[in-house]
Order: structure tokens, then C-alpha cells, then sequence
């Protein structure tokens, strides 16, 4: 029998209602000792000092270590995309958010690691914050990051991702209306059921176990091996069991950490975040600033777009770069606008940094277009469904990189919709279909700019 | 108090895999001397599913009983490398991951089959474990007599190795233009929301959602509408109810539990009504594309547009809280207009714009 | 201090401070991990319990409070290697665990709804449940596992519902 569309259940359906399913904070190793981390208590401040001779001489501590313990204390995530290292696992010099971690202990129980964390004494200067991206590129705005505000290594070259595309001065010169608006999606908590989590084990043979609830085992036994120069075969990932992530457990924010203090203590580790933790340390979805400006004709055409984006990266870059650059191929939604002129930038502010979450770059611009889409349809009293067919992307249209729709799904999904809601659509919107354009939806700006899908 | 209703659509597009490609997924699957099929990869099922449908394609790719294929996620001592789980690539690219080696285990157990009947392996087919000659189902011999013939007459091991790989794609820094599809195949969506305002609080109600998802071709129909459902009420949390900073962009207020930072719960669940559509790619596994992440994005714009249609003002921060739809109805009432016509301009939410709230000095303003 | 009482039938005596949560005796000094510490301050309900046939958030209740009591958890809803409940069945057959993480704290709490007379009406199972946080599932095949169960149907747990309000169509090219 053919299983390829039948409604099987989960192959762990039957254990989840069991209590079968072993999540890491259910792995019992024998004495294991608790971690927890000491945070900053400043948005924005130079560290002065950082003495941990108390916390370690406490009854029940088994390790505390803190930006000295660390191989390689800066790693970018995404050092292999060319997005350069800026954040520091512990924290030596700088804290940029409220909550980055600057020492982490391992102690017997939660209270003792608790009052551990208490006991290390650190010394700050505080200094300004920001937090309003909008005015990060003021000649006196406050400084959140080690260097300017805003990334400067797209390509290695670029302060900011650009997409430019056909001539929008002429569809700006041509268009009867052109509407503004802006776009403001503020940043959010993944908040999956199981927090951040890790438990380490030091093996007998100089091998680390991680239990790790981690999205990508392979990614995030790259960057603990990474931080501490260590081959991959010295650590084993167990992992493949994880209570929800939504993007925040790629960030491989507990596994290295833990991994640190099971080096220290040799004893197993584990590193449970509270949901406080979890709330105000853990990284969010990014807030957003995006500002629209497109060139539209008064029977329904959108001519060309103008558009700048902020993205809040919070302290330090970790994926936002590759955000933004997902965002820019995808600022015309699921229309065709032949004539584009795009800028955006990952803007650093003090607040804990983004990350990664469903729909990561594109649920921000869907927002902003979608809703900028309404407002141009009803600018000229046409139909917003009629308006998002008339631009729908169909076979050869070509992406703002510049890549020909093979398998463009507007048209379907949109007749789907207004059939689904009883809306009544005209009859040439009624029989569309994604097929090439040609004849009354082949207007002059689009000739010319058709690719061949058969080539694809 | 009054309460007013209005209805929303938006529709969406999103791509499957890591933005600019570049992003393996790998597996390895071997039989055991019965037939039965060890599949070994490392795509995280976080709850989406990945597994259950890696194992349905590895049932079908080689034509098996479900219940002959144990997968093995579980550690990165015996699993296969993967990216991981994100840029929803589960489906797809750890999909043909699977598929590919479960296409080379076929190819090899087609020809020891060959050998087995005396016929060429291109005259065998694969169906339920027993490999037959096409066209007469009694000439078969099973794979667990392949298997076993394998491993202890011709002395080898049954296994295929695959990797779904696209090429990375370079981009232009001047204009973004890429070398090849930055991405594989492409997924759409729509969503209509149906609103309740309350225009004395504020509060929205979402009363009802239709949902149109093309999946390209739905693995496992039931894990589809798990996604498209759970994604419902994240879009519903993004577009009304979550956020860290509450006054973003001051971080004053912050929720650090369940009772400042609002998840949405089953009270908030609407009618929902889920249209799956299949349209399939080119190039995933079965014509699938993917589903995970594109399905919190069509919500917020369409409730949002739900909103103005309902009581007329266009709130462009998310979520659209209470406080933000009184502020704009506030403003209506008070005859303070939405936008401003400036020749062919016809401009909106000027407040907010950067050139209202930076400094003439600033290295970036934004004047289309 | 010393502190008896029963879970899933069986004597427990553990050593502990009186305001300690039950939760973590549970998962710590018990190894019952079905609880789980998500929230830990009341707020998602991924830890509760049966407590003398109330439905309790362990990380709120000190164990102190358990002294005596007859304590229920998911380890002991079906005989071991028994058949499953109707109910569990009914989690199984809808879909209605994806991570999984919040199952535990959602089949406690409706096994309590359903003893205690429960039916399958939407809004009394909201009522019941309506404090117990999911994040994958979006509740729908939830309230359907409950509605199902509660209406004593039978489920076959090789295959899964189809889910209510859905169509799937191809389309003309």
C-alpha cells in the first residue's frame, strides 16, 4: 500500500500519551549538578571587573567559568556565510543587553547555583542605550555595538542589501498615484513549551555527551566545537527530541555553556532556562521597520516599488544579515513589479538580540505589502482581489533577483479565497490562470521582461 | 459599546530552503538481512512531523510497509548530516535527502532481484517488500530473501547514501541579482479573517479564518492542517496579541510570564476552514513543497484588513492591541486624516516614518 | 521534613522543605517526568496533575499541600503495556500532540473533565482547558480529541482524522 498522502499518525504519538518521550529535562544521569548563569542587570555599560573568588569557594560549586574559560569567545553564528563574529559567549568587556550572560556556574542544587551566581562580584560603567532604530544613523545617537550601528559586511562591502531592478525613476515618473505607508511589526518571543535546555555528560573515554534540544544537531555541534577549538568527534549530540523551537533553539544558546562547566566540573551538567529566562534573555523575532512607497496607474498596474527596511538585530548580529538579504528577495510579495529599488539594513539597538523565527524575513514584509497592497487597490476603487490577480506572479514573470516563476501559485490560491468567501470575481478574473502572460495582461512595462520557464 | 465586523484577505508567497541554497541535507539508509530498512539522518522533528514523513517517503521510494522503516534522528554519531530544521526545508530537502538514497537501495535491490529471478532489472517492479516481474505478480522473490542472499552469498551490505544540495547562489551587492534560484520551489497562500471590534475597549475577535495553502502535494494531509492550524494562531498571536516590548521601541513593560506576555489560547480559537491545494513542484519529494513557516505570515495583513474594513482605521503597528485601535479611533473621531494627498502622493502614517522621528542629520532618511 | 503519599497508586514518602513544589518533587526526587517545568509560575498548565481527583498545577502547590493525597499522573492513565484510555487513544487518532511537551498537563487536566461528568461541548472543554497553553497545535485537534472521547467513540490509532473544515484540491495548470 502506498503511503505517500495517507494520514499516518506521529511514529511518537503513542509515547507523548504515555510519558514515553524523553525530553532532555527528562534524562536522568546520576549526580548531575544544576547550572545557572549570572546576567546583566544594564541595557548598555563597560564591564570594569569580574571576581568569581567568592562563588567559587562556596560549599556545593563545582565550576564557574566565565569569558576566560573560552577558546574562542566570539564566534558568528554564520561565520561560513561571511557574516563576521561581533557577540562574545560570555561577555569580557561590554554587556549590550539586559541579561547577557556573564559567568555561568554548576553547583550541587538550583539554590546553590543560585546563590553562587549572587556571589560573583562585577563592576560597570554604564552608558547610554539605544533602542529606537529610526534614529541609530543620527550623527550623536548612542552607541550600541562595539562599531557603527548598522552592518557594515554585506558581501564584505556593503553597509546595507540592495535589490535595484529595471528603471524606477520612470515608473515613479509615469504612476498617476504613488502611495506611502509604514510598517512596524514589533519583536515577539518564540515561546516554545520546553525552554532552552541542555544536559552534558563527560565520558570516560575524553568524548562529551550533549543532550541537546536543539533544531539542528549539526549546526549546534558546530558552534560549541568552534568556540572551543575542539574536533567534531570529541562531542556527541543526542538530540532529535525537542518540545517546539519556532526558530529559537537554532540559536545554540545553553549547549556550549554547558558543555564549558562539564569541561570545569567534570560532572554532568544541566542547564535548564526558567521561563523568565526564557522571556527576557532568550532572543526574540525582530521588530521591523519597513517603509513602502509604490508607483500605481489608475486602472491597477503596480509600476515599480520603493522601499527601506530596519531590521532591530538587538545587540549583535547572529542571523540577521541573511534576514534581511531573505527579506529583500522577497519585498514584492507573491506580485510581479518590474522596477525596484530596495534598502535595508540590520540596525544594532540595545535589547536582547533576534533571531530566527517561522517565516524568518518574510513574515515582516508580508505584513507591510499586504496591508500596502489594500491601500493602493482602494487609492484608485479598484477591487483588492482584482488587484492582486492583475499583478499576480505567473509563469515567466521574473523575481526582484531576477529569477523566472516556474511554478507561480497566486492566481490558484487567490480564485480559491474569494470562491472560499463568496466573493463574486469578474469573468476574465474568473477563468486566470498562471499561465504566461499575454494579450490585456501582458501590459507595455512588463513586455520585454518575460523569461522563458521552459529554461528553468 | 458597539461592535463592528469587517473582513480581511491577504496572500502570500514563501520559499522552501535556506535563503542562496547552499544547505545539505544527507541520508543513509541500509536493510537488514530481512529487508527491513534502517533510514539514518539528522533532520530534527521538532513537532512538525519531519520524521513520520521522511518515513512515508522511504516507504514508498522503495516500496515497503511502513512499518519496515525505522528512522534513526537521533544522534550525530550515526545520523547523516543535516542543516537542520528551519527555513522550512524538513519536508523538502531532508525529504529528498531520504528519497534519493531510498532510490539507490531500490536500483540495488532491483538487481540483486534480477539475479535472483534471471531477468533484467528493468522488468522488476516493487511493491509491499517483494520484488515482481512486471506484469505477472507470481514471479517474485521477497526482499528479505534479497536481503539475506546479500549479505550471506554475495557478501555485501544493501545501502544507498543521498544528499539534497543546491548550488549556492551568489548575488550582485549592487542589485541583488542572482546566478542561480536563490531558494527551491516556491509556496503560496491566503487567508481571509473575519473580525469583531469593540470599538468602547478596543478588543479584536477573530470570528473566522479560511486558509488557502498551495503544498504542491500533501505527504501526510493530517500533519498539513497541524501545521496550517498551529500557524493560524501564531499568525493570530502576531497580529493581535504577542509582544516583548509592548511599547516597543521602549523596552519599559516587558512581559516575563504568561500574564504579561500573551500567547494565544484556546479562547481565542476561531471557526477555521483549511483549503490545501495541490499544485506540485518540480522538484520535491512526491511534488511537495513546503508548508511550516509560511503559516503564520497571511494572517496579521488580513486581520489588520479585517479591521479597517470593520471600523476604518488602518493600524500598521503589530500586534494591534486594544490601546492601538483606540489611539486610532480616537484620531478618526477627532477628524485627524489617515493619509495626506500631496500631488500624486497620497501618503500615509507620516508619523512614523523615519523622517519624522530622526534628525535632519541622520546618514538615513527615506524620501521616495 | 518526611511527607507521604500515593502516586498512581503507589506509598511515596519523600524529604523535603514544606513549600518545595510538588513538581519538582515529582521530576527530581521521584523521576515522574511526565510534569513538566515549562512556566513553573501557573501560567501554561504543562505540569498538572491529578490530586484526589482535582485537576492541580504541581509547580504551584507546595508539597506539603500533597500530604495524604492520592496523586495522579500520566505514567499511571493506562496499566503498563495495558490498553490506552479512551482518551489517550482519542490524542493519537486527532493529532493532537505535535512536540508533545504540553500532552502531559492537557491529558491530566481533561481525564479530570471527563471523570467528573464532562461532555463533548466545546465551550465547557474551552472552559476546562482554556489555561492550558499549546504552542504547535493551534487547539482545533485538541478540543476534537476531547469532544471525541468524551463521546465514547472508538478510535483507530493506525490512521488519523480528517480534520474538520478541510478540502484538498488539485489545480488546473
Amino acid at each position: 500500500m502506498k503511503v505517500v498522502g495517507q494520514r499516518l499518525p506521529r511514529y511518537d504519538a503513542g509515547a507523548h500519551v504515555t510519558a514515553g518521550t524523553r525530553y532532555v529535562d527528562d534524562v536522568r544521569i546520576p549526580g548531575t549538578l544544576w547550572a545557572k548563569a549570572l546576567r546583566s542587570p544594564h541595557h548598555n555599560a563597560e564591564i570594569l571587573s569580574i571576581d568569581t573568588s567568592k562563588a567559587e569557594a562556596m560549599e556545593g560549586v563545582f565550576a564557574v567559568v566565565t569569558h576566560a574559560d573560552v577558546h574562542k569567545n566570539v564566534h558568528g553564528h554564520i561565520e561560513g556565510l561571511g557574516v563576521p563574529g561581533d557577540e562574545p559567549l560570555l561577555a569580557a568587556t561590554h554587556v549590550r543587553y539586559l541579561g547577557q550572560p556573564i559567568a555561568a556556574v554548576a553547583a550541587v542544587d538550583e539554590a546553590t547555583a543560585l546563590r553562587a551566581t549572587e556571589a560573583i562580584e562585577v563592576t560597570y560603567r554604564e552608558l547610554e542605550p539605544l533602542f529606537d532604530i529610526r534614529r541609530a544613523f543620527e550623527p550623536n545617537a548612542p552607541q550600541a555595538h562595539d562599531n557603527q550601528n548598522w552592518y557594515p559586511d554585506f558581501e564584505g562591502q556593503m553597509d546595507r542589501r540592495q535589490i535595484r531592478k529595471g528603471d524606477v525613476d520612470w515608473a515613479f515618473e509615469q504612476a498617476d498615484h504613488i502611495v506611502t505607508g509604514v510598517y512596524r511589526p514589533y519583536p515577539m518571543e518564540h515561546v516554545p513549551m520546553e525552554t532552552q535546555v541542555t544536559q552534558v555528560v563527560p565520558e570516560a573515554d575524553g568524548r562529551y555527551t550533549v543532550y541537546s534540544a536543539t533544531q539542528a544537531m549539526y549546526f549546534s555541534m558546530g558552534v560549541v566545537a568552534a568556540h572551543l577549538d575542539w574536533p567534531l568527534n570529541r562531542l556527541k549530540f543526542i538530540g532529535g527530541t525537542t518540545g517546539s523551537g519556532f526558530g529559537g533553539k537554532v540559536d545554540t544558546a545553553s549547549e556550549t555553556i554547558t558543555v564549558l562547566l562539564a569541561v570545569k566540573a567534570q560532572r554532568p551538567v544541566r542547564w535548564r532556562w526558567t521561563r523568565e529566562e526564557e522571556f527576557l534573555c532568550s532572543s526574540t523575532r525582530a521588530g521591523w521597520h519597513m517603509e513602502v512607497a509604490d508607483a500605481i496607474t489608475k486602472d491597477g498596474w503596480i509600476l515599480g516599488r520603493k522601499m527601506l527596511t530596519l531590521h532591530d538585530a538587538g545587540a549583535y548580529s547572529r542571523f540577521s544579515p541573511y534576514g534581511v538579504t531573505k527579506h529583500s528577495f522577497h519585498h514584492t510579495g507573491a506580485y510581479t513589479i518590474p522596477n525596484l529599488e530596495f534598502n535595508g539594513y540590520v540596525v544594532y539597538t540595545n535589547r536582547v538580540p533576534s533571531t530566527a523565527m517561522r517565516g524568518f524575513g518574510v513574515t515582516s514584509v508580508s505584513f507591510a505589502t499586504e496591508i500596502h497592497i489594500e491601500r493602493c487597490a482602494r487609492a484608485i476603487g479598484m477591487d483588492p482581489l482584482e488587484f492582486r490577480l492583475k499583478n499576480a506572479n505567473r509563469l515567466g514573470d521574473t523575481s526582484p533577483n531576477g529569477v523566472v516563476y516556474t511554478d507561480p501559485s497566486t492566481v490558484p490560491v487567490v480564485k480559491a479565497i474569494a470562491e472560499a468567501t463568496g466573493h463574486e470575481l469578474p469573468a476574465d478574473y474568473r477563468t486566470m490562470t498562471a499561465a504566461m502572460r499575454s494579450g490585456d495582461d501582458l501590459p507595455e512595462h512588463l513586455v520585454g521582461q518575460l523569461g522563458n520557464p521552459e529554461d528553468h | 459599546m458597539a461592535k463592528a465586523v469587517g473582513r480581511g484577505i491577504a496572500a502570500i508567497e514563501y520559499p522552501t530552503g535556506m535563503n542562496q541554497n547552499g544547505d545539505p541535507s544527507q541520508a543513509w539508509i541500509k536493510l537488514k538481512m530481512d529487508g527491513r530498512v534502517d533510514v539514518f539522518a539528522g533532520t530534527v522533528d521538532i513537532g512538525q512531523g519531519s520524521k513520520t514523513v521522511h518515513s512515508q517517503i522511504v516507504a514508498d521510494a522503495i516500496g515497503v510497509p511502513m512499518d519496515w522503516v525505522t528512522m534513526d534522528t537521533s544522534n550525530t554519531d550515526s545520523s547523516a548530516f543535516c542543516m537542520g530544521t528551519f527555513a522550512s526545508r524538513g519536508t523538502f530537502i531532508g525529504g529528498n535527502a531520504v528519497r534519493l538514497a531510498a532510490e539507490k537501495v531500490r536500483s540495488r535491490i532491483l538487481e540483486i532481484g534480477g539475479e535472483l529471478l534471471e531477468v533484467d532489472a528493468g522488468d522488476l517492479e516493487i511493491a509491499d517488500g517483494e520484488v515482481h516481474v512486471k506484469g505477472s505478480p507470481d514471479k517474485k522473490v521477497g526482499m528479505g530473501d534479497i536481503a539475506g542472499f546479500a549479505t550471506f552469498v554475495k557478501g555485501e551490505l544493501i545501502s544507498g547514501q543521498g544528499t539534497a544540495l543546491k548550488e549556492y547562489a551568489t548575488l550582485d551587492p549592487e542589485t541583488g541579482a542572482v546566478t542561480v534560484p536563490p531558494h527551491s520551489a516556491i509556496s503560496y497562500a491566503a487567508c481571509a479573517a473575519e473580525v469583531e471590534v469593540d470599538t468602547e475597549t478596543g478588543d479584536v475577535r477573530v470570528l473566522k479564518m479560511s486558509q488557502v495553502y498551495d503544498v504542491g502535494r500533501a505527504i501526510n494531509p493530517t500533519m498539513v492542517e497541524g501545521q496550517i492550524e498551529g500557524g493560524a494562531m501564531q499568525g493570530l498571536g502576531l497580529g493581535l496579541l504577542e509582544t516583548v516590548y509592548p511599547y516597543y521601541p521602549s523596552p519599559d513593560h516587558r512581559g516575563s510570564g504568561y500574564g504579561s506576555y500573551f500567547v494565544p489560547s484556546m479562547e481565542e480559537l476561531p471557526e477555521l476552514e483549511c483549503i490545501i491545494i495541490e499544485n506540485p513542484s518540480s522538484d520535491g519529494p512526491f511534488g511537495a513543497k513546503s508548508i511550516g513557516e509560511m503559516a503564520n505570515n497571511a494572517q496579521p495583513p488580513a486581520i489588520a484588513t479585517a479591521i479597517y474594513d470593520a471600523v476604518g482605521v488602518w493600524v500598521t503597528e503589530m500586534p494591534i492591541t486594544p490601546e492601538k485601535v483606540l489611539r486610532a479611533l480616537r484620531a478618526k473621531e477627532e477628524g485627524r486624516p489617515e493619509s495626506r494627498t500631496d500631488g500624486k502622493y497620497i501618503r500615509y502614517d507620516e508619523e512614523l516614518s523615519i523622517n519624522a522621528v530622526a534628525s535632519a542629520d541622520s546618514a538615513v532618511l527615506f524620501a521616495p | 521534613m518526611s511527607i507521604e503519599f500515593t502516586v498512581n497508586g503507589t506509598a511515596q514518602v519523600v524529604e523535603a522543605e514544606p513549600l518545595t513544589p510538588l513538581l519538582h518533587v515529582l521530576r527530581e526526587d521521584l523521576s515522574i517526568t511526565s510534569p513538566k517545568a515549562s512556566c513553573q509560575h501557573g501560567g501554561c498548565g504543562a505540569c498538572t496533575v491529578i490530586v484526589d481527583g482535582e485537576a492541580r498545577r504541581s509547580c504551584l502547590m507546595p508539597v506539603e499541600a500533597a500530604r495524604g493525597t492520592a496523586i495522579r499522573t500520566v505514567e499511571g492513565l493506562a496499566p503498563a503495556g495495558g490498553e490506552l484510555t479512551p482518551l489517550q487513544q482519542a490524542w493519537i487518532h486527532h493529532y493532537a500532540a505535535q512536540c508533545g511537551f504540553c500532552a502531559s498537563g492537557f491529558l491530566m487536566a481533561a481525564t479530570a473533565y471527563l471523570e467528573q461528568g464532562g461532555t463533548d461541548d466545546r465551550d465547557a472543554i474551552v472552559e476546562a482547558l482554556g489555561g492550558h497553553a499549546c504552542r504547535c497545535t493551534g487547539y482545533v485537534k485538541i478540543i476534537a480529541a476531547v469532544q471525541a472521547a468524551a463521546r465514547g467513540e472508538t478510535f483507530d490509532l493506525e490512521e488519523t482524522a480528517v480534520g474538520a473544515n478541510t478540502t484538498i484540491k488539485g489545480v488546473e495548470r
